[in-house]
């Protein structure tokens, strides 16, 4: 019963502090919906209401070369009065969305399987947070605040993701790749989640009495996250009518990057400052490279499929092509699943100011750049580079954390030694 | 030696809790002596002209002989006007006069050929109403496209609220005189305002359409604006040397390159000496060079508008005015030739003025130090805190909290073999965290306060502030120590933590600040400098009580409140003026030294009193 009630102040002081921010600064929103480093092109509100207008008038959303996201979000906004004139209703459909998120965190970590799955059990399983404290980090993280205000439409492939997750270590693997499907048709890279979310559900299977074989519960898998895509697809077709136009203007934007608008990303400056003929070849390395660590990870860390996932948002949130903050959220939303790593973690100090710095002067040089013109573009990427810097150190620092915990359950007896680098 | 540094090495005393301090000590000290240095002739340079098409002097200034006459009359046609108000005093409203005057400047500027329109705007601010109405108009560029455009400014009112009829006059003669040159490509735009503050303001918000409700549009636009021009001739006699202010709101500047023009064209070409921040027996020496850049570093850490240029800065315009000052022999004339210079060489720029620097500190007319020799001092000052804040989360979890004194080592020795069991100890973060976070956040209060009440009420709540500052921290001092409402006391760890946070948003904060105004960091970071030093004492209850005492009078003698106060007793300003102009500023010029007092000052330094307190339970 007490649990419950923590439950509830969380979720409901969470939605209070969203309602606050927006009633209290009522230009909040709109100031957030325009920074780069909350909004990109293939998640701004502003760009998702552009395209809204073109589709009731029934236009093709996709003239003009403004809007790049999933079409499906359109009738859905459709639906909601108008956010100019009616700011509020959209505002609390996003909070809800961002409560949903939390809920399907608290059900991970009821789980218990990012301590104890098959294959692994932490050594310090005891020192762990429960479900309401995720619940409340994942709330109260700035960036998480921030990108719910600023209203971007990655909520929804963050949700996506989630719910997958949050099926999988539940066993319901069906539901599972239906809510992955629905993350890969919003954005695309989610579909690289897909190997360590099938062994997380292969390893829930096994756990009953006959273990299917590993090749054809893959295979169905495949087939099942295909269907759903293929479904969500053909939908959209339905609503554009031009099932190329459409897939051109968001996989094909999300594929070859045309638009280099700054972000907190790595790949704007490079593709600016690079020439024409060797754009095709660094996309592929660019994209090779982003998703090699889905191979590399998934060997190594096996026993830990959903830590997988966890590093592989980490990858995401630094080295996609339009990253913002709300990729980072997630990642920071699923680290505290993993409270049990935190005293094996070497430089999260370090790390947190990094990420801390760059969040303060990033906007501080942005403005330098843009308004006062007294800087320029090196400015702001050089705190890109240090926001990616700080996340990569967290995330290496996780990673090491997570071999050393693997390390110490082989070997009992070396608990607490130090290691050296050789 | 190497024997005694392992010693220290080893001594984790020493460095846990005795390196910090030195270290952060030393960067303190180290900053400030660095800004000392800077007017030294081996880390100043000499100001050069960066952009090559200024050409600055290089043409003649044909301003002379029979504009002279022009300028008479226009002169007496409003010396007239203004009179005829002042001598029917009763009479005739002012409403009146300023119609008339306004309409006679519409008639000589549309004889003189150009295109002329009027704007009205009204801002309100602590309970203040601030009105007028713009006069401008436009020549436009016989050999441009009307992309391009400089602005001249000519306020009634100057910074220094003096009534600036020569200037208004000058630039009406130079708009008649500048419409009849055939050699402009840029566009310029002459406008009159009725005051230094609001005027400039109101007109460039419209001219971006970026104004209020209150403010009227812009019927008549032009091109992008590549530079700014405020005259500025109060006096009623001859000049001896002009006055050049640069500095913008929140601190921002305009390109050296403008400034460069201005003292080259005055000194070289007119022969005119241009002074700078008031420094009028600028003998060169170390101590003048140093008053002159502490000078401009107050201007610039307040972050005021010193002039109807600053209103221009933000919008990437660079602007500066030109006044005249002392007795001496140049006339009018002169003061006209020399804009006539300054234009011609802002019409012959290509693009806008990018080549030279935008953050520097002016020691000199002719000297000068970039932001890559000043800015490690402000640098240090910020990185002292962080220093701090590492120390003290590195403390927390290696350094067991002990008495560091007399200690019996087998004791030590359980201690870290506890806390080894996990390497490190373990942190306890939810409470100082939110404490931090929540008091940050508390500054918003006062900061909302003393930009929304009444323009009356500002002095009695700066000594309410006052009291608030003393009773606050003891509360949650008292709160804290007592564990009240808490299920689990609080523990020395989490002073620590405090501190630690605090400090590391204090350095965050100050470092990110003095990329964009340095002056600001460079103060707030030396106001704050004792809260590194700053912690919840140990020791017997009578040391703890009488230096905590002590600490917290010191401590409050440098909160933000008190520090106002006492500025303005020093200079002999009502606290009411200074904290009226501030709210105009929030209002209206888009100042936001407030926030940086009020949302990283006064929280850390609340933090600071907390700690000292505590030290009484």
């Amino acid at each position: 019963m007490s649990v419950d009630r923590r439950k509830i102040a969380v979720f409901g002081a969470a939605f209070m502090l969203r309602l606050l921010l927006t009633c209290l600064f009522p230009s909040l929103p709109d100031l957030l919906t325009g920074r780069v480093e909350v909004s990109t092109p293939v998640n701004s509100f502003k760009r998702l209401q552009e395209g809204l207008f073109l589709y009731t008038r029934n236009v093709s959303p996709y003239d003009g070369g403004v809007f790049h996201q999933a079409p499906l979000l359109l009738p859905l906004f459709a639906l909601l009065p108008d956010a100019k004139s009616w700011p509020l209703p959209t505002a609390i459909f996003y909070f809800l969305v961002d409560l949903l998120n939390a809920y399907a965190l608290v059900t991970i970590s009821a789980s218990g399987q990012s301590v104890k799955s098959r294959l692994h059990s932490a050594v310090r399983k005891h020192v762990r947070w429960d479900g309401v404290s995720v619940a409340a980090w994942f709330l109260f993280n700035p960036l998480t605040i921030a990108t719910c205000l600023a209203r971007a439409t990655s909520v929804f492939t963050t949700s996506g993701i989630l719910f997958a997750v949050s099926n999988a270590v539940g066993g319901n693997s069906i539901n599972a790749m239906l809510a992955l499907g629905f993350a890969s048709y919003l954005s695309l890279y989610p579909a690289l989640l897909f190997i360590p979310l099938v062994l997380v559900c292969y390893d829930r299977r096994s756990e009953g009495p006959n273990p299917p074989n590993v090749g054809s519960f893959i295979a169905r898998h495949a087939a099942l996250l295909l269907a759903s895509v293929a479904g969500l697809l053909g939908l959209s077709c339905l609503i554009t009518g031009n099932f190329w136009e459409f897939v051109s203007a968001t996989y094909g934007f999300h594929l070859l990057v045309p638009d280099l608008t700054p972000n907190v990303g790595l790949w704007w400056y490079f593709f600016i400052e690079m020439f024409d003929s060797f754009r095709e070849f660094f996309l592929g390395v660019f994209w090779l490279h982003l998703a090699s660590y889905v191979g590399g990870l998934t060997t190594r860390f096996r026993r830990q499929p959903l830590f997988i996932i966890t590093a592989l948002l980490g990858v995401f949130a630094i080295f996609k092509p339009y990253p913002s903050i709300s990729d980072a959220s997630l990642f920071f939303a699923l680290l505290p699943l993993y409270r049990h790593l935190f005293p094996l973690m070497r430089y999260t100090f370090f790390a947190g100011s990094a990420i801390l710095y760059s969040s303060l002067l990033g906007p501080a040089f942005y403005h330098l750049w843009i308004y006062a013109g007294s800087g320029n573009a090196n400015f702001f990427y050089a705190i890109t580079l240090v926001w990616s810097l700080g996340l990569s150190i967290l995330l290496a620092d996780t990673v090491f954390a997570a071999l050393r915990d693997e390390w110490e359950q082989e070997h009992p007896e070396r608990v607490g030694t130090e290691v050296r680098q050789v | 030696m190497p024997a005694a540094i392992r010693n220290l090495r080893n001594n984790p005393h020493f460095l846990f809790a005795r390196l910090p301090n030195l270290l952060s000590f030393i960067c303190v000290v180290v900053g400030v002596v660095w800004l000392l240095l800077l007017p030294l002739n081996e880390y100043s340079r000499q100001t050069y002209i960066s952009e090559n098409a200024l050409l600055p002097g290089q043409v003649h200034a044909y301003f002379t002989g029979s504009e002279q006459n022009i300028f008479r009359g226009y002169k007496r046609e409003l010396e007239g006007l203004l009179n005829d108000g002042q001598a029917r005093g009763g009479q005739k409203d002012e409403a009146e006069v300023t119609a008339a005057v306004s309409d006679k400047l519409q008639s000589i500027l549309q004889a003189a050929g150009l295109k002329v329109a009027t704007q009205k705007y009204e801002y309100t601010s602590a309970g203040i109403t601030h009105q007028g109405e713009n006069t401008y108009a436009i020549i436009h560029a016989p050999r441009g496209d009307a992309t391009e455009a400089i602005v001249l400014v000519a306020p009634w009112i100057t910074a220094d609220d003096k009534l600036n009829l020569n200037g208004v006059t000058l630039a009406l003669t130079l708009a008649r005189y500048f419409k009849r040159w055939s050699l402009w490509s840029k566009d310029i735009i002459f406008l009159i305002t009725p005051d230094s503050k609001s005027g400039t303001q109101a007109w460039i918000d419209a001219y971006h359409d970026m104004h209020p409700a209150s403010v009227q549009p812009l019927p008549l636009k032009s091109g992008a604006l590549q530079g700014a021009l405020v005259i500025e001739y109060p006096l009623d006699h001859r000049f001896q040397s002009l006055h050049i202010v640069y500095d913008g709101v929140n601190g921002q500047l305009p390109n050296l390159d403008l400034f460069n023009t201005a003292v080259a064209i005055a000194g070289g070409q007119m022969g005119i000496g241009a002074n700078l921040q008031e420094m009028w027996g600028h003998d060169d020496s170390y101590e003048h060079r140093l008053q002159t850049m502490f000078r401009g570093m107050t201007k610039q850490g307040l972050g005021y508008a010193t002039g109807a240029h600053s209103s221009f800065m933000p919008y990437h315009i660079d602007a500066i005015t030109l006044q005249t000052k002392g007795e001496g022999w140049e006339d009018e004339m002169a003061l006209g030739r020399t804009i006539e210079s300054l234009c011609r060489s802002l019409n012959n720029l290509l693009e806008h003025l990018h080549q030279s620097f935008f953050f520097y500190l002016l020691m000199q007319s002719n000297r000068f130090v970039s932001i890559g020799t000043y800015l490690p001092s402000a640098m240090l000052i910020a990185g002292n805190f962080t220093i701090m804040a590492i120390a003290l989360w590195m403390r927390t979890g290696y350094y067991p909290e002990s008495k560091p004194s007399a200690k019996p080592m087998n004791e030590k020795g359980s201690a870290e073999e506890k806390a080894k069991t996990d390497g490190i100890a373990e942190r306890h973060l939810a409470l100082p965290l939110s404490l931090v976070v929540g008091l940050h956040l508390l500054g918003l209060v006062p900061l909302w306060v003393f930009n929304n009440i009444f323009h009356q009420y500002f002095t009695t709540t700066t000594y309410i502030f006052v009291v608030v500052d003393i009773i606050l921290p003891l509360f949650l001092a008292a709160i804290l120590s007592n564990g009240l409402g808490l299920s689990n006391p609080i523990i020395p760890q989490q002073y620590h933590l405090i501190k630690s946070f605090s400090l590391l948003l204090l350095g965050l904060s100050l470092s990110t600040l003095a990329t964009l105004n340095f002056s600001l960091s460079f103060m707030i970071g030396l106001l704050c400098a004792p809260l590194s030093f700053v912690a919840r004492l140990q020791g017997s209850a009578p040391f703890r009580l009488a230096t905590s005492s002590l600490g917290l009078v010191l401590l409050n003698l440098v909160s933000p409140p008190t520090v106002l106060l006492g500025v303005c007793w020093y200079m002999g300003i009502s606290v009411e003026t200074v904290l009226t102009q501030a709210a105009f500023g929030w209002d209206i010029w888009g100042m936001w030294t407030q926030v940086v007092v009020w949302c990283v000052w006064w929280p850390a330094w609340l933090i600071g009193c907390v700690l000292l307190w505590s030290s009484m339970f």
